[in-house]
């Protein structure tokens, strides 16, 4: 796998305030998210990826060069700000199409990426209007429209579902999942929404108060657990009774069984307590953690 | 014939496969689009209303005066090429007071500067277009009243040919006299810009500066003068309220510091063209040319340093 951004002991003060301190991780190819509570720095860590501000000590490469030496480098790379960053007064259209010839694409090709982009990304006749005259998702698909319309190879999206109703934000993820597994286009997403990262992301880093707490691939983070889920069709108290009996410890959270530290023992005595209960089992799974749980247990 | 079956696909989004022109074509987009933005082409009907008044109003007085001459042959009261840029000055100072907000402000307001800033663009590329935009069109409407003024002299004299030869001259002194001017009027007022994110206080600061600095220079280098009449006869003394300050005072008069220099370059005569005018010409020459590259190089400068720390 390619390494896009590479991180190395980055650290970037704002005087007294440390928004970053010591940071180093990596980002290869696929869908990132760069998780942590607002002001965890990760609008900072985006921006010094993108140069757009320098940073206090250590490195930040992306594919290869630092972007605050030659901006060369950046005609690979799209951005997504969290921020309303449109002009008002111009259509979307028009907006593409001189933002694609700013990402050094002739006038002609310009114009064909702008329809194609924005319609990728759901703006078909909306195209023509002024972009004051938009809703907050529009915006946001203009936002990521013109981070994708010179066909980078990595896009930094700061808090893409940032503002959007629960229908909108099912939308732009969908959006952005269609982008990266339909085009290959790498991408590292900053939000402080677990749900976001673990719908989209194919990796996570994790940081705190300026500081990488973890880095690993979602499926890692999520993997199963020594716990058990068990869901009961019917005779529930009799099958809680005969796993009492059985010395296994089972507790009720209103839908499900919860069996903790179960191993090769426990899965029998679960089969045996169901056949003397006569109780039927809909569901007996390992629980998969979540994100959630990776922040509630290094809190 | 039997008529081919054709199918119509929509490829929708694709990889991009086309040229890839870099960073001079990130330039070029910024250029062009700042062209288009302070001329309102693409725009608006109402976005085009004041550039092309004031292309008008920078226009006019050259039709005027050769309509003059094409009904009164050989008028001398007809200001010439030398006279044109004072005549004009205050078109100019509303078009950079206006116009140069137009083309940095937004950007900046709007946050969309940090989407140029994160492609192949440095803050220099893009200070560099937007200002090689706003020099580009501020010299088309300093060029303009000139060009027509200059076709006007040449094709109503009695002879176009002998008039060109006698007056050649004249083509490279506006020239340069208006490129001096239109840098000036560029420089100052983009810098003005940078500090604000409200148009109109841009404008208004611009404006007001001129106005007032004006109004101080020719308040402070006006004479005043006394007839004595004495046995011998009168005499007028003339005499400033400030005595030798006075032409230092004269400098600071904003709107005439590219005027001096293109009256210099025409070697007109100063006295005719306001008091600080007259003041500054007692001084040497390198005062008011050194007032002039202090303040455009200084300004520039500033401009440049405004946009190299830029907080995004």
């Amino acid at each position: 796998m390619a390494l896009l951004l590479e991180a190395r002991g980055l650290t970037k003060h704002y005087g007294s305030t440390i928004a970053l301190e010591q940071a180093s991780f990596d980002v290869q190819e696929g869908v990132t998210g760069l998780l942590g509570p607002n002001g965890a720095g990760k609008s900072t860590a985006m921006k010094l990826f993108l140069g757009l501000i320098l940073p206090t000590s250590g490195t930040a490469m992306v594919l290869g060069e630092e972007p605050y030496k030659s901006v060369e480098g950046r005609a690979r790379i799209g951005y997504m700000p969290e921020h309303e960053s449109l002009p008002p007064s111009v259509s979307a259209s028009e907006f593409l199409m001189h933002m694609a010839q700013v990402s050094g694409l002739p006038p002609a090709h310009a114009r064909t990426r702008a329809a194609d982009t924005l319609r990728h990304v759901g703006l078909d006749e909306e195209r023509y209007r002024p972009i004051s005259e938009y809703s907050t998702g529009m915006k946001q698909r203009v936002k990521l429209a013109q981070a994708l319309v010179h066909d980078p190879v990595l896009v930094l999206l700061d808090e893409p579902t940032a503002g959007l109703d629960p229908a909108g934000r099912e939308e732009m993820l969908d959006l952005i999942k269609r982008t990266a597994r339909g085009f290959g286009i790498s991408i590292m997403l900053s939000t402080h929404l677990m749900g976001d990262v673990e719908r989209v992301a194919d990796s996570v880093i994790v940081l705190e108060s300026g500081t990488v707490t973890r880095q690993d691939s979602v499926a890692q983070l999520t993997e199963e657990t020594e716990t058990l889920l068990i869901e009961v069709a019917d005779r529930r108290e009799k099958f809680a009774a005969a796993l009492a009996a059985k010395g296994v410890a089972a507790a009720d959270d209103g839908k499900v069984l919860v069996v903790e530290e179960a191993g090769e023992t426990e899965y029998d005595l679960i089969r045996d307590a169901a056949a003397e209960s006569g109780a039927r089992l809909r569901r007996l799974t390992p629980r998969r953690r979540d994100l959630r749980d990776i922040f509630r247990k290094e809190s | 014939m039997r008529a081919e079956q054709a199918e119509v696909f929509d490829l929708g989004y694709q990889p991009y496969t086309g040229p890839r022109e870099g960073r001079a074509r990130a330039r070029r987009a910024v250029l062009e689009n700042g062209v288009r933005n302070l001329l309102g082409i693409g725009r608006g009907g109402r976005a085009k209303i004041l550039p092309v008044l004031l292309f008008i109003a920078a226009m006019t007085p050259a039709v005027v005066f050769v309509a003059v001459l094409l009904l009164v042959p050989a008028d001398e009261f007809i200001p010439g090429p030398a006279d044109y840029y004072d005549i004009i000055g205050v078109v100019l100072w509303i078009f950079g007071a206006i116009m140069a907000p137009e083309l940095l402000i937004p950007d900046r307001r709007d946050n969309v500067l940090q989407l140029y800033l994160v492609r192949t663009l440095s803050p220099a590329d893009y200070l560099g277009a937007r200002f090689l935009a706003f020099f580009g069109v501020v010299l088309a409407l300093v060029y303009s009243g000139q060009i027509v003024l200059q076709i006007g002299l040449i094709l109503s004299a009695s002879d176009p040919l002998d008039y060109l030869g006698d007056n050649w001259l004249d083509i490279p002194r506006f020239l340069a006299g208006g490129a001096l001017i239109a840098l000036f009027f560029t420089v100052l007022p983009l810098l003005v810009a940078t500090f604000t994110t409200r148009r109109a206080y841009a404008a208004a600061f611009v404006i007001g500066a001129v106005l007032v600095s004006s109004f101080v220079a020719d308040g402070f280098t006006a004479e005043s003068c006394t007839i004595d009449t004495g046995p011998g006869g009168s005499s007028t003394q003339c005499e400033r309220g400030i005595g030798d300050a006075a032409p230092y005072v004269g400098l600071v008069h904003l709107g005439d510091t590219p005027g001096r220099l293109n009256a210099m370059i025409f070697d007109s005569d100063p006295t005719e063209s306001g008091p600080s005018r007259a003041a500054v010409a007692e001084l040497h020459d390198i005062f008011p040319i050194g007032f002039y590259v202090l303040l455009t190089g200084g300004a520039g400068l500033l401009l440049w340093n405004r946009y190299r720390r830029i907080k995004l």
